[in-house]
């Protein structure tokens, strides 16, 4: 059985320092090595950084790790493109353009494994109703067999989990728009039922059209005992609007109404403390789908058994580690897992900052946000459109 | 014309240090009250003889090149070497005589409008000029000062949030500076400063925006396209002459005749590594691709390793400025890919950077940071068919072709053409202009 397998059949979180360590490392170098034959232009990029593909892995701080952008910029593939079964679009976010995702059958047994394992590490293992805060996927929204949207993905992924799923949101004109009279029938039954649900939603999508308009209307929902919130997909558009993980928490927590403590509703790894509130932003991302963090309730978060984190600095590119009881400096993040098998996505660097909390069982991390800084803007400065094509 | 603004420089000096943040800076005015200070404080400039302010100058850039003196410090700090040189007499007394109809004595009063002619012309200074100076390059924004001061005009400058210090540093000291006349009168550089005020205002406060505006007589813009856009769209009075400096980019040509050997493509490798190193790629006159012709002995591949060495040993010796870090992580993107599909050269962190693949072609966007794309052409003339109106100058390296290939370049937009390692060089004409003919009245007698 390879390294990459038997990782998967572990229990997700470390109990004790150190465990599983060296399995992982041994994944890591399976999963190098694949790559490196399988992907041209990786082999050369690994081995310019001066590694030996052959070489097992014995230090994770000094894997060269592969900025993100890579796959907004070339098309990555570690498998013939026939084995291709899905090819994952992310949204356009640093670059205009999307990052391209190739998915094999391979790849995507791994990632829904790994995540209908941390899921159920987090939710327990009885599958309950979701209610997704979101207008119902529409014919081709959701894209082709082939190429999907990370979005819709995304919320595929969660969705192996439910019993039976209600949207609770209609499309309309300047987005979606909370389905009110839906919401309440839908509550109403599941409440009466007293069977906890999970409610699903995108990050900015909860807050700007569920939120806030309800909080205007003055209207609040009672969720069923022992049911929570889970959100995902980033901080981006709220950070531009200044709105907290406070703001946010408590503004949830005000429209929906959740009755039991976390420890009732969270399971696993990210129970969090008595005081943690049942709502949970989970972070993750395209290139490495599958492999999910959500967080304790207030930003912090776990590396299971199937991946690893590393903070860098962005311009010296050293490893920023926490000093005894101090966490680490911010930094950029770099993510490593052995889990892509027909794109080379082991060892990623983000434009994510965030910083290590500590490493004493299992990483422990914040994540803070997309990379910014001052807007230098010199005279220099033309419209990338009016310097013209970079290449042929 | 009552929006307040921040006073970071005024006639008793500079209130807040060079490194200083602009936006907390504690003097304000409004901005009427300091329109009629300038318009004031221009009188007396009015009577100082332009040779006077020459003296002035050339005597600052004596005491700014002098080891330990802070300006210098300063000047090498940011990188504006060029700046002393560039207020040397002899390089002033020819940038005015160029701008000013080729006698430079039109500013003091009327001259033959040409040898032995009775008709009479001077330039009159225009008034009230109102810098916006761009951040990432405020050396640039104290030339326009300069040649406002040369042709007498009160100036009142917008200093940017970033580097808002180095402006009213440079005023300052300015302002120490004293020339010492051969009839032994004793010339204080006030008498230029006290013509000029430094001040901040936020991005946001769109009635300072529009008060600095409506005062000017010339409005001089630098930065980038959306800081001068913006500009540009505010209310002004009628008549109000406009400069802008930028948005463009730049580049580098250099023909098969200067890569015959490996010591000359050095040589050219050098003074290429110099320009990008000079205002770090943030000017309009940075280079930021360089294209290099096939057919000499040293092959364009060839050329681009010699210019990774010279930028690593320039680097070395004049470690380049912070990037801010969507910066940084871009230059990284692009060093991943040159791994992949071509070459790509670079120094531990993100320092500098030199990508070359053989079929890559056109101008590359942006990338600063000492990042250099090297790109192969068969010949050095395919180039001007990639210049435009947001081009501004190329560095060439192309032996006896120099003058027709700068005729084909200037011709598609490029608006200097100079030799490779004079690129960051303030020189006349600049984006299309003589900047000092645009700050005065042509008057007749």
């Amino acid at each position: 059985m390879s390294a990459i397998d038997e990782l998967l059949k572990i229990p997700p979180y470390r109990t004790s320092p150190g465990q599983h360590d060296e399995l992982f490392r041994r994944a890591v170098s399976e999963s190098i090595r694949h790559h490196c034959a399988g992907c041209p232009p990786f082999a050369r990029w690994y081995r310019r950084q001066g590694a030996d593909p052959q070489a097992p892995v014995e230090d994770l701080a000094r894997l060269p790790f592969l900025p993100v952008t890579a796959f907004k910029r070339m098309r990555l593939e570690s498998v013939e493109s026939g084995a291709v079964v899905r090819l994952l679009k992310s949204s356009a976010t640093s670059l205009q353009t999307p990052s391209s995702v190739a998915l094999d059958a391979i790849t995507r047994d791994r990632q829904m494994r790994a995540l209908a394992i941390l899921m159920c590490d987090l939710i327990g293992t009885r599958r309950r109703p979701f209610i997704v805060l979101d207008a119902p996927p529409q014919g081709n929204a959701a894209g082709s067999d082939v190429e999907l949207s990370a979005r819709a993905a995304g919320m595929r992924g969660y969705l192996m989990m439910a019993t039976e799923t209600h949207y609770v949101m209609q499309p309309g004109r300047d987005g979606p728009v909370l389905d009110i009279p839906r919401l309440r029938e839908v509550l109403r039954e599941l409440v009466t039922r007293q069977v906890p649900v999970c409610l699903l939603a995108y990050t900015y999508m909860l807050f700007r059209h569920a939120v806030e308009p309800l909080e205007r209307e003055r209207l609040r929902f009672e969720l069923p005992a022992g049911s929570f919130v889970l959100h995902f997909g980033g901080w981006k558009r709220l950070e531009a609007q200044a709105v907290s993980r406070d703001r946010f928490n408590a503004g949830v927590a005000r429209v929906f109404t959740m009755n039991g403590a976390p420890q009732a509703t969270i399971h696993g790894a990210m129970q969090g403390t008595t005081h943690a509130p049942p709502i949970r932003d989970i972070y993750g991302f395209t290139e490495q789908l599958g492999v999910i963090y959500p967080d304790d309730g207030f930003g912090v978060r776990l590396t299971p058994v199937y991946s690893e984190v590393i903070v860098r600095d962005p311009f010296t590119l050293r490893p920023l580690e926490p000093r005894g009881c101090a966490p680490g400096a911010p930094g950029l993040l770099q993510f490593i897992t052995p889990l892509p098998h027909s794109y080379p996505g082991v060892s990623l660097l983000l434009d994510d900052v965030g910083r290590i909390i500590s490493r004493d069982v299992g990483t422990r991390f914040e994540v803070q946000g997309r990379a910014r800084g001052a807007e230098i803007r010199g005279c220099g400065d033309t419209l990338p459109e009016r310097v013209y094509e970079v290449r042929s | 014309m009552s929006a307040r603004v921040t006073v970071l420089f005024d006639p008793r000096g500079a209130h807040i240090p060079p490194d200083g943040d602009a936006a907390a800076g504690r003097e304000s005015a409004t901005v009427e009250e300091l329109v009629s200070a300038l318009r004031h404080a221009q009188e007396p400039l009015r009577g100082v003889p332009l040779d006077d302010l020459l003296g002035l100058l050339d005597a600052a850039a004596q005491e700014w090149i002098r080891p330990g003196h802070p300006v210098a410090a300063v000047i090498a700090e940011i990188g504006a070497g060029f700046l002393p040189l560039w207020l040397r007499r002899a390089n002033l007394e020819r940038v005015c005589d160029a701008a000013l109809r080729g006698n430079r004595a039109a500013a003091d009063g009327f001259v033959p409008i040409s040898p032995g002619s009775p008709r009479l012309h001077r330039a009159q200074p225009r008034g009230l000029l109102v810098h916006w100076v761009a951040g990432n390059v405020p050396v640039l924004g104290m030339i326009s000062v300069v040649q406002g001061l040369l042709s007498k005009n009160a100036n009142l400058i917008k200093v940017s949030h970033q580097q808002g210090g180095v402006f009213p540093f440079f005023l300052e000291a300015l302002s120490r500076v004293q020339y010492l006349r051969s009839d032994g009168a004793t010339i204080q550089g006030s008498i230029l400063t006290d013509a000029v005020r430094a001040v901040y205002a936020s991005r946001e406060d769109a009635a300072a925006a529009r008060a600095l505006s409506l005062a000017a007589d010339v409005r001089i813009a630098w930065g980038g396209r959306e800081a001068v856009e913006s500009i540009m769209n505010l209310p002004r009075r009628f008549g109000t002459e406009d400069i802008v400096f930028g948005p463009k980019t730049s580049l580098a040509v250099i023909g098969a005749e200067s890569l015959g050997e490996e010591a000359a493509a050095r040589r050219v490798a050098r003074r290429a590594a110099q320009d990008a190193a000079a205002l770090d790629q943030r000017g309009c006159n940075s280079p930021h691709t360089l294209f290099v012709e096939r057919g000499g002995a040293v092959p364009p591949a060839r050329f681009a390793a010699l210019l990774s060495e010279e930028l690593a040993a320039l680097s070395q010796r004049l470690p380049p400025p912070a990037l801010n870090v969507p910066e940084a992580y871009r230059i990284l993107g692009w060093r991943a890919e040159y791994d992949m599909r071509g070459e790509a050269w670079y120094g531990e962190g993100v320092t500098w950077s030199v990508f070359y693949a053989e079929d890559d072609h056109g101008l590359a966007a942006p990338c600063y940071g000492r990042t250099l794309f090297v790109r192969p052409v068969d010949d050095v003339f395919q180039v001007p068919l990639l210049c435009s109106i947001h081009t501004q100058t190329a560095g060439v390296a192309v032996g006896e072709r120099r003058l027709a290939l700068a005729e084909a370049l200037t011709a598609r937009g490029i608006e200097r053409c100079t030799e490779i390692g004079a690129m960051s060089v303030y020189d006349n004409p600049w984006d299309g202009m003589y900047p000092i003919d645009r700050m005065v009245r042509w008057v007749g007698a």
